[in-house]
């Protein structure tokens, strides 16, 4: 259910985090109820134009995409972009059992149901392809196309990275992962400066817009939570059904698919990840399109992203 | 910095959560290692796992959660004496100090040089 935010003022919008970030994500705050949270999110360009619904991961919010976005609002198109809950100025719930990743899903099933979207474009990033591509599965009779960049959909990572100890075992181990990235807060502070490849550029233009939304430590839960959720390890699997599930399901999708990934990738290799999409899961897609970038390659190319997907978008998705 | 297991909770002090974690059970070597280092297994609810560092104490509390193996989250406090204020730096030193003793007991494949890697790697390794 919509929440008329204006009655309660307590809630912190874009403009709330300063000139620096509301001059660049000039977009009206928005509120809906999902799953009883509180999720933040845009809804901008005409009400009856084609949706494109762009869904970040981890430790990131809407304000990733901001330079993905004026291209699609130029075209004509509906853009909407959620905060995850647990990010952005999304409610940032401390209850482990919130942060599941089929409760993260079937929160944007919630919201695409109460905005009452069809024919929608599926952009995913990160965690936003766990969690979007399982909501356009929970969906499908909704979805016209969808872009993957540096994100999975199947139970195991294949990259060595994310079997070693050091960094990524100890970013998500117990107590050590909650110290490094939630206390220290690693995540979104230097993980960020370092996941970038003009990293000058992340310090003056964008670094403070994700750390303004994570300030404390209990804002930062989400960060090391959802690495959790990755099914390495079997004795305590959480989530390898829902990517059997999802992959399975995405397996057999056949919309217009785009690919797009960051040369410099350095968590999600394209050489293993953006391949494997391309060669076993949607060969009919198009791409893989390599951009100067590294896993937030939104950072470094969202415009020329942007003008690619729009291009793709007139073709399947047409105004 | 040496990290011991003491029995007597130091007096007049007040506990003050540091950092906690729901699911100590995600690496089940994790919990296997506390349970054995407090002898939790005989009786979970007793007091406290209490250690000192350095002439400092601190407690770890452990939670249990339905459908979970004990301890399946643990909270740990400093025990800071009266009503001062804690010494939040020192604080973080004797927390890592804490992290590298249960890295160490748990054991490989979970080593001391990977955790500082990766503390250098984000710098968070305390001076």
């Amino acid at each position: 259910m919509p929440i008329p935010y204006q009655e309660h003022t307590v809630y912190r919008t874009i403009q709330d985090l300063g000139e620096h970030i509301a001059s660049r994500y000039p977009y009206e705050s928005k509120f809906a109820s999902v799953n009883g949270w509180r999720m933040h999110y845009i809804d901008e360009g005409p009400k009856d134009a084609p949706p494109v619904m762009f869904f970040h991961g981890n430790p990131t919010w809407g304000w990733l995409w901001r330079k993905v976005l004026p291209p699609f609002l130029e075209a004509g198109y509906r853009v909407i972009v959620p905060d995850q809950i647990g990010f952005g100025l999304s409610e940032h719930p401390h209850t482990p059992s919130a942060h599941s990743l089929d409760n993260h899903a079937a929160n944007l099933v919630s919201l695409i149901d109460q905005l009452d979207l069809s024919n929608i474009f599926f952009v995913c990033h990160d965690w936003g392809g766990p969690t979007g591509l399982s909501a356009l599965l929970t969906r499908q009779e909704k979805a016209t196309a969808v872009a993957v960049m540096s994100t999975w959909a199947w139970r195991e990572p294949s990259a060595d990275f994310h079997r070693r100890k050091a960094p990524w075992g100890m970013l998500h181990a117990p107590l050590t992962g909650p110290h490094i990235m939630g206390r220290q807060g690693a995540f979104p502070g230097r993980s960020m400066y370092l996941s970038v490849v003009d990293r000058e550029l992340m310090l003056e233009d964008s670094l403070t817009a994700y750390m303004s939304v994570t300030p404390d430590v209990g804002d930062r839960r989400l960060t090391w939570q959802w690495p959790r959720s990755i099914p390495i390890n079997p004795d305590t699997d959480i989530a390898g059904d829902r990517f059997d599930w999802l992959e399975a399901g995405v397996r057999k999708l056949n919309i217009p698919a785009t690919i797009l990934w960051g040369r410099e990738e350095v968590v999600f290799e394209a050489s293993v990840f953006a391949t494997h999409w391309k060669e076993e899961i949607w060969p009919h897609a198009e791409g893989p399109h390599m951009f100067t970038g590294n896993h937030f390659l939104q950072e470094d190319s969202g415009a020329e992203m942007g003008e690619l997907l729009v291009e793709f978008a007139s073709r399947h998705v047409p105004i | 910095m040496t990290v011991t297991i003491i029995s007597e909770r130091p007096s007049d002090t007040r506990s003050v959560p540091i950092l906690t974690d729901p699911d100590v059970c995600h690496y089940p070597e994790f919990a296997s290692f506390l349970s054995d280092t407090f002898g939790l297994a005989d009786n979970p609810l007793k007091a406290p796992g209490l250690l000192d560092v350095d002439g400092r104490g601190y407690e770890l509390i452990f939670i249990g959660r339905s459908g979970r193996p004990f301890p399946a989250a643990i909270e740990i406090a400093a025990l800071v004496p009266g009503l001062k204020p804690m010494d939040e730096a020192q604080t973080t030193k004797d927390l890592w100090a804490i992290l590298e003793w249960i890295i160490e007991g748990v054991g490989e494949p979970w080593t001391i040089d990977d955790l500082r890697t990766t503390a250098e790697i984000f710098r968070v390794l305390p001076e």
